[in-house]
């Protein structure tokens, strides 16, 4: 018996108490050695030259024309050339070296997903029109992952005879000439239209959350249409759509997959995820430091993203400043030209952008694509899924890669959730929160990196299971899992953390006070009251950590044996004619378990399905 | 059953002091009441006798036992929580057989307990209702109930009654009352609404920004107060600022306006004084020992039983309370009215920053 001041200040109670003590140390060791130590290392890599402490790597990137050009970019953003004796616009993009094309690819991209994203938002917001019920369906389309596939689709739209030019260059006659979008600007699109959903859910979210009596005021005092729109009602969105873009420009600098689908039009490979990457896959490139130091000036663009946009949402917390509870929101039918936007602009806007997932699945169910549709039905991709015996290893690796990695998020956020959440006092509170939800800011390409210098280099690693230079013992699966549970960490973390807050603080002191220990107050009380955040948290980083992809094609394609399914895809993609059609199958597969965790979401546990913002 | 005692305790939360040494002894049996406004650390006083806070310094005793830094759930100390904390994922049997089976009780013996307890608060027949299907006063027995039947060593209510309305706060608070003597059991009583307190308890520690200005019971409160912020939270009435003039041994002679008022019984060393007279102490009428003032009627106030008249003596206003509408009788504002007051019913203060 006895209080300790140094228990109060680092735990947040003065009682050292072994739940809450394990509830700090085995969450924040777990990030500690699996995600901060690994940065590390490959940091400790990067800023060594001949043994000695260096700049030399990262000079040999900025000095290089092929890394840094932003003043004398090579090539042109469009050209005309003949393609089966017609003129096509081709479009390919400015290269200005590795670094400059990821920052600005990431900027377009969050340029276009956040015109996408808050139009299809404030529409839904605002507006109640005929059909508003299947746009709302149809809005949940391209929120379904399916790595690669969805971008072979789009790559397809934009092909000279693709869909895009049979509606606008041949139906329409808008275009003078068919477009041929590719390498860079054909990256740019891909991104854009995969990623603009979570622009979307967060614009959404933040209209709907604004208080109607402040707009009302506003019209109260003389103001209405654009200018209401303009000072109300858009700088109180902004918090949330600024950390929907952000979260945008993080996806598109890490992402793999519209990289390697254009890596055809040899720009598109001018990226630093994609040469990261291809260090990888060419094999004797491994261990490069250079590779190492693009990896760290990538951690460093994605993490002052990250931090600028935390501060700057911690700054506007004002959109939340009402009180009250559910009020009703402040929809209207559109006027003559607002419904003729909706319906000839909007509508078909959101049709293009969900035609990937539906091109996924004509892809699984077609023999060939070669103009703009599909041809020959077939359910021989499908089949493949149960009987193909590669095939179905790839989806029992992932189940049990996903399953474990579930295991243990679940794990680590609720002792985070409940450390942070409940001893917020404690020293290390800020530290263990920060460190759950900085996992989104660490692009999977920089983990797969510095695990590779972490696992090959460090002594308890070193020549174990998870060292991938020890290519006879190496199992992918286990470094598969440790990234899986730091890269989804955060999806469960929040959705666990919200539950938490649910639960008001005095439910579990009135279980200590009536004679239980912190213990069974955690397990007959708390845990019971968040069952539901739990299941949701669970469902949501499974449907992540089977669709995970930088990890799963860089340290998890070493062996084929134990490939993911996000591996095989990449296989099949880059691979022979044809095979793409069953990449697409193994993509329809992801659909249908996402499909099925979000009806689970939507039925068992009752929360809404959304996607994470970064407050 | 226990008396309580506590020694010098102290709290901070960050920069502010919550509790600047706070010294109480509770006896066995009785119905204590800590009553402050809201801040005034009344609640953190409560939680760190719970043990759900820890002092920073300062003792806690248990009978001759030390129990400061014992945890909650060893302490036996049981709070009823301001929102009653009802598990809504348990039965209302349930929630009271918690500590219970905590307590590994055999299965037969709950069953009794239990029973026992929801006759105790009048709620037989509630078992299978889950915490949502009861109404506020429902919930509020459940709690009292799941706090009662583990038998606890003090009994801690944290503002039981502020949410409910208004008539059901009366019918509980003699409920309180009733089981407390029934069982005869500790209870300590957190509250900032002084009738409430005044109604219900053995003794008051009144509680102010961290320290407990003056303890005792609800006569000696009201009709004694030892400060200016006691005097002044315990009901409605008449503060006056004065300055001592003459002092003769404890007699005293104030001027305030002026008035000088000779004779008045004050120990105090400040001359800056407050004096204290409660409304219904002052007539309209000359008699033994009073002294008088003269203004004019500022505003008559007719509350049905009593009459309130409000009279402006220079810049200062005085409440008058009398029960008779004769008294009275026509009085109109601006009118010249003498107000009549006992000297042994003026109490004079130190002025307090408050």
């Amino acid at each position: 018996m006895g209080a300790s001041k140094w228990s109060e200040r680092i735990f947040g109670t003065p009682l050292p108490d072994p739940v809450v003590i394990g509830s700090f140390l085995f969450p924040l060791l777990y990030l500690i050695a699996f995600l901060i130590i690994p940065v590390l290392v490959m940091l400790g890599n990067a800023f060594l030259y001949n043994g000695k402490p260096s700049l030399f790597w990262f000079k040999s990137i900025f000095q290089s024309g092929y890394y840094f050009n932003p003043l004398h970019p090579q090539g042109s953003f469009v050209t005309t050339i003949e393609w089966g004796g017609k003129t096509v616009y081709y479009f390919s993009g400015l290269d200005f070296g590795v670094v400059v094309n990821s920052i600005i690819v990431s900027i377009s991209v969050m340029i276009l997903t956040t015109i996408l994203g808050v139009s299809f938002a404030f529409v839904m917001a605002r507006y109640d029109f005929p059909g508003k019920n299947i746009v709302r369906i149809l809005l949940f389309v391209p929120l379904l992952v399916t790595p690669f596939v969805n971008v072979v689709v789009v790559k397809k739209m934009f092909l000279p005879d693709g869909l895009i030019n049979w509606i606008f260059y041949q139906h329409l006659h808008l275009f003078p000439h068919p477009v041929w979008i590719d390498g860079l600007v054909g990256v740019v699109i891909a991104q854009s239209i995969t990623y603009y959903p979570i622009v979307y859910l967060n614009a959404y979210a933040s209209f709907i959350n604004i208080d109607p009596t402040l707009e009302e005021q506003a019209e109260n005092l003389g103001s209405k249409g654009f200018h209401l729109f303009r000072t109300v009602t858009f700088p109180l969105a902004l918090p949330g759509i600024t950390a929907g873009a952000i979260l945008v420009g993080i996806f598109s600098l890490e992402d793999l997959a519209a990289p390697i689908v254009f890596q055809g039009s040899a720009i598109a490979k001018k990226l630093m995820s994609y040469q990261i990457y291809s260090s990888f896959v060419s094999g004797f490139a491994i261990g490069n430091p250079q590779m190492a130091a693009l990896s760290l000036v990538m951690l460093t663009i994605a993490l002052i993203m990250f931090l600028l946009v935390r501060w700057y949402v911690g700054m506007r917390q004002y959109a939340m400043l009402s009180k009250g509870g559910r009020w009703k929101p402040r929809v209207a039918k559109p006027k003559g030209w607002q419904a003729a936007v909706i319906y000839l602009v909007v509508i078909p806007t959101l049709l293009l952008t969900i035609f990937p997932q539906i091109g996924v699945v004509l892809l699984a169910f077609s023999e060939r694509w070669y103009g703009t549709w599909p041809e020959g039905f077939t359910l021989a991709n499908m089949k493949a899924l149960l009987t193909q015996p590669d095939i179905a290893q790839v989806i029992r690796n992932s189940l049990m890669y996903s399953t474990v990695a579930i295991v243990i998020i679940l794990l680590l956020s609720l002792t985070a959730s409940y450390a942070a959440g409940r001893f917020k006092k404690a020293k290390l509170s800020p530290i263990l929160d920060s460190l759950a939800t900085i996992p989104i800011a660490v692009p999977g390409i920089v983990i797969a990196m510095s695990y590779f210098f972490f696992f090959s280099t460090v002594p308890p690693f070193k020549g174990t299971i998870l060292d991938p230079t020890n290519l006879l013992a190496f199992f992918p699966g286990a470094a598969l899992i440790l990234a899986y549970s730091i890269r989804r960490l955060p999806f469960a973390a929040r959705s666990i953390s919200a539950g938490i807050q649910q639960v008001h603080v005095s439910l579990e002191e009135s279980a200590m006070n009536l004679g239980a220990g912190r213990w069974k107050a955690l397990t007959s009380v708390l845990i019971p009251l968040i069952l539901l955040n739990l299941l949701g948290g669970a469902m949501l980083s499974f449907v992540y950590c089977m669709s995970e992809t930088s990890v799963g094609i860089t340290l998890g394609s070493i062996n084929s044996t134990w490939y993911p399914i996000t591996a095989k895809m990449r296989e099949l993609i880059i691979g022979s004619v044809g095979s793409a059609n069953l990449a697409a199958a193994l993509g329809v597969f992801l659909m249908l378990v996402q499909i099925v965790a979000i009806v689970l979401a939507n039925v068992i546990t009752k929360q809404r399905y959304s996607f994470i913002g970064l407050t | 059953m226990v008396e309580v005692k506590l020694e010098n305790i102290v709290k901070t939360f960050g920069e502010t002091v919550a509790l600047k040494g706070i010294n109480l002894d509770i006896k066995h049996g009785e119905l204590f009441t800590l009553l402050g406004p809201s801040g005034c650390g009344k609640s953190t006083t409560l939680r760190i006798i719970a043990g759900l806070d820890y002092p920073d310094s300062g003792r806690i005793y248990f009978g001759d036992n030390e129990v400061t830094y014992l945890p909650s759930h060893q302490r036996g100390a049981v709070l009823v929580f301001q929102n009653y904390a009802l598990w809504p994922h348990m039965s209302v049997f349930d929630n009271i057989a918690y500590g219970l089976k905590i307590r590994k009780v055999p299965k037969e013996e709950i069953k009794k307990k239990v029973e026992w307890a929801l006759e105790l608060v009048r709620l037989k027949g509630f078992e299978d209702r889950y915490p949502t299907q009861l109404s506020g006063g429902q919930q509020q027995r459940v709690a009292i109930a799941r706090a009662l039947v583990v038998e606890p060593k003090v009994l801690l209510l944290d503002e039981p009654l502020s949410n409910l309305d208004a008539k059901l706060r009366l019918e509980m608070r003699s409920e309180i009352r009733r089981i407390q003597r029934e069982l005869g059991i500790t209870v300590i009583y957190v509250t900032h609404d002084q009738e409430e307190a005044m109604a219900i308890s053995d003794r008051i520690a009144v509680m102010n920004v961290g320290t407990v200005e003056q303890v005792g019971t609800p006569k000696e409160i009201y009709e004694n107060p030892r400060t200016e912020f006691v005097a002044s939270f315990m009901g409605k009435t008449n503060v006056i600022p004065a300055k001592v003039v003459e002092r003769e041994g404890d007699r005293v002679t104030v001027e305030f306006e002026h008035f000088r008022l000779d004779g008045l019984t004050y120990t105090g060393e400040k001359d800056e004084v407050v004096l204290v007279i409660r409304p219904e102490r002052i007539q309209l009428k000359p008699g033994e020992n009073t002294v008088a003032i003269e203004g004019t009627v500022d505003l008559v106030e007719y509350y049905g039983f009593f009459v309130e008249v409000i009279g402006l003596f220079g810049e200062t206003r005085i409440i008058a309370r009398t029960i008779s509408d004769r008294e009275v009788g026509n009085l109109k504002p601006t009118q010249p009215v003498t107000f009549y007051i006992d000297r042994r019913n003026i109490i004079v203060l130190p002025k307090q920053q408050l």
